[in-house]
């Protein structure tokens, strides 16, 4: 009898939590990692409605690409930098009440000695300067992928649109003009680190600069520099001068949307609450403090003209007009597959002891996507014939090294190569990228590609990182060493790693194809 | 404090009197039917730029006082006219944005009982101080003789945009690159629809027919191929107007009743653009232009009763003041104040649109 007292009580009990569980609500909003700085002011509300909210972040394209698929994207808010992403894959209209917060352009910012030197100060500065200094080997960039994030493919379509020598937009006929081509693969040339994410672009410009290392330039919101020169500046470093090119920039416009998923008015109601708190007047006032736009806010509500490094948030920036939306998928394929910078990437394998059964199976899968140009390209993620690829499995010690350009004869034949691999024996990541840094560094015209090494593994190795590193400080360029876990994975090394060479870790055992996306779109 | 049983008396006789007279009264009176309890519910399709309108609190007031509550759904104005899907759903009235969806709505079948243009908004160009004040002085913006208002020259405007010329060459020192205009798209939405067929009309220098549009649907392509990425609804062409500025979104096509809702939406809002320094956004009326009639199509007999609702003084008031709209006649009532900017006076050239047939096979050549 008391048993079933008992029982009666937990029940209630456990009626009473989920009731109350579903009074609190739950809101999920995935954005651009430009909105990283306003984070807070979100929270903020959420806290005063007591709700509870989680905010993930993503590259725009791959938000785009998420809307894209069948069964959409799990959140309740998409926030991507610009609105042009949900126009060109949210083709079920998923997507609701779209609304801009803010306007954000993508400019140039350059280190103010660079600037100085190149004669851009207090001047009008046209993309033609910019290529100019490309081509003379005075200047370099930091810019993100065209086919991952916003920022990278709103440089790149400024780029294209100047090439065309000032037309109102991109036509389709455009993109087979030889001459085009040119013109963008010279100013592509430029980019000397690559990511998936503006946001993290940013810090690795001023992590750098912490570290001894400066770059000449970066790509990247107004707003985003505003951010990095606040912190260039605590630390004493010189600010990047902002360039806005005079034929024109895109801008992105912050939207901010809703997806219904079905979970009743309230979820709704919450979302047209958040969206009138982010235009309510004072909010207004805070998100223009980070120096984003908001052109009918007038000079009240903008953040201060701070001349020393030409930011003016009030200062007049014609845009491009954006392309058709076909238009703009053809222009992403060029770029992946014509356009960029080569890469030059050595692919670790680790077919360690440790690798048996689920982590060999994950390697194999992993080939498999990589070296399949159908499959690689659905995510934009796909090899051109001008990239080269070193394939370098390894346990103990570096078994072999496969070598073939990225045309679709030399992918096949790596994935043979992969294919007759088996795991066993010990481990020794640092070997592998030992060696994989000589095959980098004694490549012929280093200057063409953008290198990096990625290690294949679960992370538990032997040996140590200082030789390693001792040769990396050494090497005519940097590489960054990115990791990619299978298995059973202890990330830790691979972390110290990643950290010590400005790279990332990605976690390859969940989502294989979104972990080689992301990987690929730093080189 | 008491009353006496004799003034009691009187007084119940007075109102029950009173009561009766108002009875007898209202029963004549449409608007107050709707108080004596027989209301009607009434479905239908309308696009999506009245639905600020029906949806505000006097207006169903009103509609109210007539006995209707509307079930109105928002839909394209093209598809409400021609799409299985919602034709099926047995809709009592239609109230597209644009007379040709009347003739439309016929070869689809719909069993047409009457139809009447409640509501006009005239096409504009929307634009920014500086903007205006460059063309001012390149001659394509003009301030009309009667009504003060600025009109532009809209061919002048097109054959500058086809020929490539730069906003400098109009007079427009700010902008940078070439002269360009964006409408929504005309296969979505009315607004570009409707702008598609101006500018057949004025590139072919007459009304178009099946043979200008031979001779000069090219040019329109052209026209609207320059315009690049183009928004599907009227409403986020104007959202990002609004939000881009001048240098995002230096002409947009839109609706005449489009600034006056968003000014009144939020007067002090409209109040602090007026008094900032930055660039005000502006209406150019093009001469010509075309008006965006909104035709009500009824199906259902009840649905007499809401063209008589919509066409009375009362609602014709609400929706010029609140919403912006224009009568049946491209007027508004005497005595109208002027809002945000806009002047109630009669635009002075307004061209008919294409017939059907020829905007359909437009359509398609800009399709393809």
């Amino acid at each position: 009898m008391p048993k079933t007292l008992t029982s009666v009580l937990l029940l209630a009990c456990a009626v009473f939590l989920a009731a109350c569980n579903s009074s609190n609500m739950k809101f999920s909003i995935v954005s651009g990692s430009e909105n990283t700085v306003l984070e807070p002011i979100v929270q903020e509300f959420c806290a005063k409605q007591g709700a509870t909210c989680t905010i993930s972040y993503q590259g725009s394209l791959d938000i785009g690409l998420g809307l894209q698929k069948p069964d959409g994207l799990g959140q309740d808010a998409v926030w991507p930098a610009s609105s042009v992403w949900v126009d060109l894959f949210d083709s079920g209209r998923k997507v609701r009440n779209l609304t801009s917060i803010a306007q954000m352009p993508v400019i140039l910012g350059v280190r103010k000695s660079k600037a100085a030197e190149l004669g851009w100060v207090g001047r009008q500065v046209f993309m033609k300067d910019i290529l100019a200094a490309v081509k003379d080997g005075k200047l370099k960039f930091l810019m993100t992928s065209a086919t991952q994030s916003n920022s990278g493919a709103s440089a790149y379509l400024a780029m294209l649109s100047s090439a065309l020598g000032g037309k109102q937009v991109i036509e389709p006929g455009d993109l087979d003009n030889p001459a085009v081509h040119d013109t963008v693969s010279a100013l592509l040339q430029g980019v000397e680190r690559s990511s998936g994410s503006s946001g993290w672009l940013a810090d690795l410009y001023v992590d750098s600069a912490r570290q001894g290392t400066l770059y000449d330039a970066m790509w990247n919101y107004e707003a985003t520099l505003k951010e990095a020169n606040d912190k260039l500046k605590q630390m004493g470093d010189e600010p990047l001068y902002a360039i806005y090119p005079a034929d024109g920039v895109a801008v992105g416009d912050s939207p901010l949307g809703f997806i219904d998923h079905g979970h009743g008015p309230d979820v709704e109601k919450f979302f047209t609450d958040l969206l009138a708190y982010l235009q309510s007047e004072a909010v207004r006032k805070r998100i223009a403090d980070t120096g984003r736009r908001l052109p009918l806010g007038g000079s009240a509500i903008q953040a201060a003209a701070e001349p020393d490094w030409n930011f003016d948030p009030g200062k007049l920036v014609t845009s491009i007009r954006m392309p058709e939306p076909a238009v703009i998928r053809k222009a992403l394929d060029l770029y992946q597959q014509a356009l960029r910078k080569p890469s030059l990437t050595a692919l670790c394998f680790d077919f360690s002891g440790s690798m048996e059964n689920e982590g060999e199976k994950q390697l194999q899968a992993a080939a498999q996507f990589l070296f399949t140009p159908e499959k690689a390209s659905e995510v934009l993620a796909q090899w051109t014939p001008a990239d080269r690829i070193f394939v370098l499995p390894f346990d103990g010690t570096v078994r072999t090294v496969f070598e073939a350009s990225g045309d679709p004869a030399g992918q096949s034949q790596l994935l043979g190569d992969v294919a007759e691999q088996h795991a066993g024996g010990g481990t020794d990541m640092y070997a592998c990228a030992e060696q994989a840094l000589q095959k980098i560094t004694a490549t012929a015209e280093l200057a063409k590609y953008l290198p990096a090494i990625v290690i294949m593994t679960d992370g538990r190795t032997d040996g140590s990182a200082d030789r390693f590193l001792e040769q990396w400080r050494q090497a005519p360029v940097r590489v960054p060493v990115f990791g990619i876990t299978f298995g059973d994975a202890d990330k830790s090394q691979l972390d110290s790693l990643a950290k010590a060479t400005s790279a990332r870790v990605f976690n390859g055992g969940g989502d294989l194809a979104g972990a080689f996306r992301a990987a690929r779109g730093y080189n | 404090m008491a009353i006496s049983r004799r003034a009691f008396g009187l007084g119940l006789l007075g109102a029950a009197a009173a009561g009766t007279g108002g009875y007898l009264t209202l029963k004549d009176r449409p608007e107050f039917r709707g108080y004596l309890g027989n209301r009607a519910h009434l479905f239908g399709f309308i696009g999506g730029e009245k639905q600020a309108f029906l949806a505000d609190p006097d207006v169903v007031h009103a509609l109210g006082g007539y006995g209707l509550e509307l079930d109105a759904r928002v839909a394209g104005s093209v598809e409400m006219v021609r799409e299985p899907a919602l034709l099926t759903q047995k809709p009592q009235f239609l109230w597209p944005s644009s007379s040709i969806m009347v003739d439309l709505a016929r070869k689809s079948g719909v069993a047409i009982r009457n139809d009447q243009v409640v509501l006009n908004s005239p096409i504009v160009v929307y634009t920014w101080g500086p903007v205006v004040e460059g063309l001012k002085k390149s001659g394509l913006v003009t301030v009309a003789a009667k009504g003060d208002y600025n009109q532009l020259d809209l061919k002048a405007l097109l054959d500058a945009i086809l020929a490539g010329k730069n906003w400098s060459d109009l007079g427009i020192a700010e902008l940078y690159g070439r002269t360009r205009i964006v409408s929504t798209d005309p296969n979505r939405s009315n607004s570009g629809f409707m702008f598609a067929g101006l500018v057949l009309s004025l590139m072919s220098g007459d009304v178009a027919t099946q043979e200008l549009l031979a001779q000069h649907g090219d040019q329109a392509k052209a026209i609207f191929r320059s315009m690049g990425l183009k928004s599907s609804s009227s409403g986020k062409l104007f959202d990002q107007y609004i939000a881009g500025g001048l240098g995002a979104e230096p002409m947009a096509v839109g609706y005449e009743n489009q600034l006056v809702e968003w000014a009144l939406a939020d007067p002090a809002r409209w109040q602090r653009v007026q008094a900032g320094a930055g660039a005000k956004p502006e209406i150019l009326y093009p001469r010509p232009t075309v008006y965006s009639a909104h035709p009500l199509i009824t199906i259902d007999p009840t649905v007499d009763r809401l063209l008589q609702a919509l066409t009375s003084p009362k609602l014709q008031e609400l929706a010029w003041s609140k919403h912006g709209f224009r009568g049946p006649l491209g007027t508004v009532a005497a005595g109208s104040d002027t809002i945000a900017g806009v002047r109630p006076a009669e635009i002075e050239a307004v061209l008919p649109m294409p017939s059907a047939d020829v905007m359909l096979a437009l359509l398609s050549q800009l399709d393809g």
